[in-house]
């Protein structure tokens, strides 16, 4: 930095970065790997400069001062090049000589993170470790009331049904007059969301879905897998993998048309149809996938020519009313695989959910409700909509469920829950504690990116760079030199050792409860927390 | 007392019941009392033939009849031999740890569940989890259980030792003899079966082959086995070696070692690719390839490559000089010891190195020299062009046919007609006056320029322009016979008409330039006390000169802040001069000037310095003009395409501005003569200071040499070739490549380099840079 400079308002030391970077000279080998790593080019070599001074209290003996200079690797101060915090430099040091530290408060990059008027964006999460769900205990636990259950011995049946389940009466009534029968999918209670092909790399998404289709075919674990809004490969669409597969459409309906062309040449129905009319990460707000971003391949997918900018506005045009979302778009995405694919929406958590819920309820068509909470995450957003926009889940997919039980129909639409669910790592506890309070299954997201890929991301605002494309781990780069980081093999064996070992915690969960045959949805009782408003908001019970 | 005969107990008395407390009591009483064979008829009652231990070593034998009750022989104890005589309600042998026992019928569930030692022959079959929770202490043989039929469910769970037998005898050959789920969670034992074995946890358990010892171990057994339940008969059915199997529990290390789960690599190329494709799930749009690449990598996989930027950008000073000195090049010169040819370069763009650049010239190439940044002194670029005063004339190109005429023999008329004499063309400069230099000889104080050094450069200008026509007078009609002589013509006339104060009065007042050119013959009598109208540097000229010709009180006033500055400025200051302002001249008079709000300042002599304006009456009405000045375009044209202008006959400016200028409109002319466009290659853009690295150099070094300040010039955007790049790269991946004519260059070798950065990190003149790679 010249000294000989006028201070800018953006001008910012070191001390203002959130991420400083700690670095030794003694151990540095300058090797180079880390400045060629960095994916913002936060730390550049640099040459120094050092004044030695030699001096004596003889009079005959002279003072020296000269100057030397030396090499190390300096960290930029600069707006655009500030540290992201994802360690990717401590990771390649051979010498352990460089690693980024959090500023333990003095971060002012957040005021200026706005140049050119243009607000912070970013992908990832919330950046908010507080979490209802990691609080919430399991406190009901069979001592010689219940059969015990062994969660290593016993056999279990974790499912979960996706679609309508028509009441007895109904459901006998219409066995009788041959009518029709909404389709009902038996999975596991532990999904994929929608994260799209674009969102993701190919690598990364080729890694999801191969796990997924492993853990069904080796392990006869049903797990789906939801495409997000960014159509699907046309081989997958061709593939028995697709019965795996929820298909998202979204306000952007992009792929869809290679989706209908698809359908007669299908092997198997997909799994569901996911309506997206809401991302827990940033409700009411809609996505744009950048035209730089928009290479051959995602063009391909998308059925869109090369480098355009792919905008998902907040809303789908044409429906201008709950009445008209529901009937309309539910019963033509029904319609399209002759009434045999289940169809349900998902929404961000909000107030507003009962609404949406009770409508659902009077439609036989719609197959299930997902809510994703303020925690989810996304590939890009604006912070303000990220931080300060939103619905914890726990106490929506609650409400939901409540309602669900007023009208009777408690056992008709499940409600799926997303949105934060381990986002601390307590994937199993969330999960279980989101069913107890009402949630037929979970959908998962960032889990997923952390355990199957390494995502370094963190409540502590680490990396969060996916809207950019420069994903240091491959994972929501559409860049060969990037994603190439990333083996689908590998993401797929990781998501295998995921659902594998939340399944046994599961087990280790819901065993104690006696349950093995059936999931505890809205088993309450078992439910405690130290916080008696939260215990009240949920009507679960306070334990101290 | 071994040939004692049969006790016998009931486990009723008078038609009831008795507790199972109260026969325990009875048994015990017995065993006290030294009766060692004792036959118990049950009624159900709870472990009947367990905890035996008051026996001691002796061999014990309990025979019961009736209904044994649940436990029968828990806690067995070595020497106890409990024979049921009809079949066994749960958990026969429960925790056994030693007792063998002998059930002559069906057992139910748990048969010797958590035993570990004792031996258990069951004369039919078992009901669930049988032989769960077994395991073996290695001070004891392990516990054995002998079944004749088959078991139930969930058979031998947790089993972590002991040896169970399942012989099968009349069993479904379709259903397993081992029941549902057997075996989850073995740790260790062994499990002989007859039959059909499958469904057992092949995580837990593996089937091994039965050896000769394993065959012996069990026909010796077996003909013990159905001796003790006496069914010696089915010895020949039941010693088929080839209808038995061996079933041994898999070591920790092969459970965490071996998966029965094919790998995903198998997965991929078995089932993934084979549904999907060759290249999987988008095979068909893109190919990848398989696995992945390191996080550093080299050639084309680099993120970001360097670029060796020689020549791109223009150095600093020299995109700040006016003139278009190429400055850095030529302390570059001075640094490969050709000094004498950075000292005569100065030549090929200005006609006054000495003059201007050494002294005249407030040097704009120093004040945007990159090491200001640092707080460090900037390369004196007056020691060049002070050396420049001595330097011979410069050659010129061929003669070309073209005429240029001049108006104007100041610093940019002489600058015009050098360069395009230079260039080979004629030039011929007119002057009204009757020497050349225009304000350099005629107004600037010989304080500010040696008269010598002056001199020297004007007599250089006259030997290389033999045209000069002085005594000139101009009106329309010259102008237009000029324009019409000659195939260009160049207005340099300057500004020499003085702006004067509309106030009355100003007949009092004289000025600058004529008070100048009067001191400057020592002609001019200021006075004891003078005032200047107007604080400029011109302003301050005329302080320093009246103090020389004996003025005293010296008082520069200006409506704003004074616009002086530089070596002017501190000369006056020097002299004495006040600064005043603001001040608003009401009018002048004979005592001084009299400001607006009444206040005299008392003066002998008015100068009035407000700056001046061209004299343009000479020149015809093709010759657009603005605000007192002439119109040009970006290349110095006026609106006649044939007529150019320069210097302060457009706008004020600084005489580098001046030379400049002329030099300009010397390039165009000489394009528009070779039929060229008159735009030429646009300039390089300035490099980034920011990419210098000033580190190198001792801050506090003030070079006065010219060596040392070719030394100390950071040469930005110039390779110096100190070839640091090469020795800084950690992967060796630049070298020196030698070129035709002196000329070198760094190159990178993409299969070395990472991309690391280091080579523009580590340059001092800011060359390398480090851009995005292609796209791939």
């Amino acid at each position: 930095m010249s000294s000989n400079r006028s201070l800018e308002p953006s001008a910012l030391s070191l001390n203002d970065l959130p991420w400083q970077i700690r670095y030794s000279n003694d151990r540095c080998t300058l090797c180079g790997q880390c400045t060629a790593v960095c994916p913002v080019q936060a730390i550049e070599l640099k040459v120094f400069q050092k004044r030695i001074l030699k001096t004596s209290v003889q009079p005959e003996k002279k003072h020296t001062a000269d100057y030397d200079s030396f090499y190390g690797i300096r960290q930029k101060t600069r707006v655009e090049n500030a540290c992201i915090g994802c360690a990717m430099c401590a990771m390649v040091c051979p010498n352990d000589a460089i690693a980024p530290v959090k500023n333990p408060g003095l971060d002012r990059l957040k005021f200026h993170i706005n140049q050119n008027g243009i607000p912070r964006r970013r992908g990832g999460r919330r950046n908010s470790s507080q979490s209802v769900l990691d609080r919430i205990k399991f406190i009901r636990i069979s001592m010689l009331t219940d059969p015990a259950l062994d969660a290593g011995r016993h056999e279990f049946e974790m499912r979960t049904l996706l679609g309508r389940v028509l009441s007895p009466r109904e459901n006998m009534k219409r066995l009788k007059e041959k009518g029709w029968i909404p389709p009902v999918r038996e999975i596991y209670p532990l999904i994929i969301g929608g994260m799209s092909f674009g969102a993701l790399s190919p690598t990364m998404w080729e890694g999801l879905q191969m796990g997924v289709a492993y853990l069904n075919e080796e392990l006869s674990m049903p797990v789906r897998i939801c495409t997000g809004e960014g159509g699907c490969p046309p081989r997958l669409l061709r593939s028995r993998f697709l019965k795996y597969v929820i298909l998202q459409i979204a306000s952007g309906y992009f792929g869809w048309d290679e989706i209908i062309h698809a359908i007669p040449h299908m092997k198997e129905d997909p799994c569901a149809i996911e309506i997206k009319y809401g991302q827990g990460a940033k409700p009411g707000d809609g996505g744009l996938l950048m035209w730089h971003k928009v290479n051959k391949l995602i063009a391909a997918i998308r059925g869109v020519p090369q480098g355009v900018s792919l905008p998902s506005p907040p809303t789908h045009q044409t429906q201008y009313s709950i009445e008209e979302s529901v009937a309309k778009m539910i019963l033509s995405m029904s319609m399209a695989w002759g009434f045999r694919v289940p169809v349900y929406p998902k929404i961000s958590a909000s107030s507003t959910s009962l609404a949406v819920l009770n409508n659902l309820a009077r439609n036989d068509y719609a197959s299930g409700l997902a809510i994703d909470g303020e925690d989810g995450g996304t590939g890009a957003a604006y912070t303000v909509s990220m931080d300060h926009m939103g619905h914890p889940i726990a106490s929506c997919i609650r409400d939901n469920y409540l309602n669900l039980i007023k009208i009777g129909k408690q056992n008709e639409i499940p409600i799926f829950a997303g949105g934060g669910v381990g986002k601390n790592g307590n994937l199993s506890a969330n999960a279980a504690a989101l069913i107890m309070l009402g949630a037929s299954g979970v959908q998962i997201g960032k889990y997923a990116m952390q355990a199957a890929a390494g995502c370094v991301g963190t409540e502590e605002d680490r990396c969060n760079v996916c809207n950019l494309g420069i994903c240091p781990k491959g994972i929501t780069s559409q860049d060969p030199r990037l994603y190439r980081r990333l083996d689908p093999e590998d993401v797929a064996q990781r998501i295998v050792d995921l659902f594998v070992s939340f399944d046994t915690e599961l087990k280790k969960i819901v065993a104690p409860l006696g349950r093995s045959t059936s999931l505890p949805i809205g088993m309450s009782d078992a439910l405690g927390i130290d916080d008696l408003a939260a215990a009240e908001r949920l009507s679960i019970k306070y334990v101290v | 007392m071994k040939n004692q005969a049969f006790i016998k107990l009931s486990g009723r008395k008078d038609n009831k019941r008795i507790p199972s407390r109260v026969l325990e009591e009875i048994i015990h009483h017995h065993i006290k009392n030294g009766r060692r064979n004792i036959e118990v008829e049950g009624y159900g009652q709870h472990g009947i033939g367990g905890r035996l231990w008051d026996a001691g070593a002796d061999e014990t034998h309990i025979r019961i009849i009736g209904q044994s009750g649940q436990r029968a022989g828990s806690f067995g104890h070595f020497g106890t031999r409990i024979e049921i005589m009809g079949p066994a309600s749960d958990d026969v042998g429960w925790l056994n740890a030693g007792a063998e026992i002998i059930v002559h019928g069906n057992a139910s569930n748990g048969v010797m569940n958590g035993a570990a030692q004792g031996k258990v022959y069951i004369g039919g079959s078992i009901g669930a989890r049988g032989m769960t929770m077994t395991k073996r202490n290695p001070r004891f043989e392990p516990p054995e259980l002998w079944v004749l039929g088959s078991s139930g469910d969930y058979f031998g769970e947790f089993m972590a030792g002991g040896i169970a037998v399942i012989c099968g005898h009349n069993k479904d050959p379709k259903a397993s003899v081992l029941g549902y789920r057997p075996l989850v969670g073995m740790v260790g034992g062994r499990v002989f079966a007859r039959g059909n074995i499958e469904g057992f946890s092949q995580k837990d358990a593996k089937p091994i082959s039965v050896s000769d010892e394993d065959w012996n171990w069990l026909m010796t057994g077996l003909e013990v086995f159905l001796s003790k339940i006496q069914k010696k008969e089915l010895l020949p059915s039941l010693s088929i070696r080839s209808d038995w199997q061996l079933i041994e529990a898999r070591s920790a290390r092969e459970k965490t070692d071996s998966s029965e789960k094919p790998s995903m690599a198998r997965f991929r190329n078995q089932v993934w690719d084979r549904e999907l494709g060759r290249g999987g799930l988008i095979g068909d749009l893109e190919e990848i390839e398989r696995g992945s690449i390191p996080v550093i990598t080299r050639g084309d996989l680099r993120r970001y490559i360097p670029v060796w930027e020689q020549g791109r950008y223009m150095a600093p000073c020299e995109a700040a000089c006016p003139t278009g000195i190429p400055v850095q090049e030529r302390w570059s010169m001075v640094r490969q010891d050709n000094v004498d040819e950075a000292i005569a370069m100065g030549l090929q763009y200005t006609p006054f190195p000495a003059t201007v650049c050494g002294w005249l010239c407030p040097s704009p190439c120093m004040a945007s020299c990159t090491r200001n940044q640092n707080h460090m002194s900037p390369i004196n670029v007056k020691l060049l062009g002070k050396a420049g005063e001595t330097v011979k004339l410069p050659k010129t190109a061929p003669k070309s046919k073209k005429k240029i005429a001049v108006i104007g023999a100041g610093p940019g008329g002489i600058s015009a007609a050098w360069q395009l004499t230079l260039k080979g063309h004629t030039a011929t400069l007119f002057d009204t006056g009757d020497t050349i230099g225009g304000k350099i000889s005629s107004v600037i104080p010989g304080s500010r320029i040696p008269k010598d050094t002056l001199e020297t450069e004007l007599k250089r200008v006259k030997e290389f322009i033999p045209d000069i026509r002085l005594g000139q007078a101009m009106d329309k009609k010259d102008f237009l016979k000029i324009k019409y002589d000659y195939d260009f013509t160049i207005v340099a006339a300057g500004a020499k008409k003085p702006r004067m104060l509309p106030v009355p009065g100003i007949e009092h007042a004289v000025s600058a330039n004529d008070f100048l050119e009067a001191a400057k013959k020592d002609k001019a009598k200021p006075g004891k006390r003078v005032v200047i109208i107007g604080a400029g540097n011109v302003g301050c000229d005329v302080a320093t000169e009246a103090h020389r010709l004996g003025a005293k009180t010296i008082t520069l006033i200006d409506i704003q802040k004074p616009a002086a500055f530089g070596k002017e400025k501190e000369d006056a200051e020097a002299v004495g001069a006040t600064f005043r302002w603001p001040c608003f001249t009401k009018e002048i008079t004979k005592a001084g000037v009299v400001l607006t709000d009444g206040e005299v300042l008392k003066a002998d002599t008015v100068v009035v310095s407000i700056g001046d304006v061209p004299d343009l009456t000479f020149l015809d009405e093709s010759i657009k003009t603005e605000k007192g000045f002439i119109f040009v375009d970006a290349y110095n044209r006026t609106s006649d395409p044939r007529v150019f202008a320069i210097g302060d006959a457009v706008g004020p400016g600084l005489i580098t501005d001046a030379i400049g200028a002329g030099r300009k409109a010397a390039i165009v002319i000489d394009r528009i003569i070779d039929g060229k466009s008159p735009d030429g290659d646009a300039p390089l853009p300035r490099i980034d200071k920011q990419r210098i690295s000033l580190e190198y150099y001792n801050p506090k070094n003030r070079a006065d040499t010219l060596k040392d300040c070719g030394s100390d010039c950071a040469s930005c955007g110039k390779c110096k070739d100190c070839g640091i790049c090469v020795a800084v790269c950690p992967e060796g991946a630049i070298e020196r490549i030698e070129k035709d004519k002196q000329g070198f260059e760094y190159r990178v070798d993409p299969d070395l380099c990472i991309g690391c950065g280091f080579c523009k990190g580590a340059c001092p003149c800011g060359i390398w840079d480090l851009i995005p790679n292609a796209a791939l």
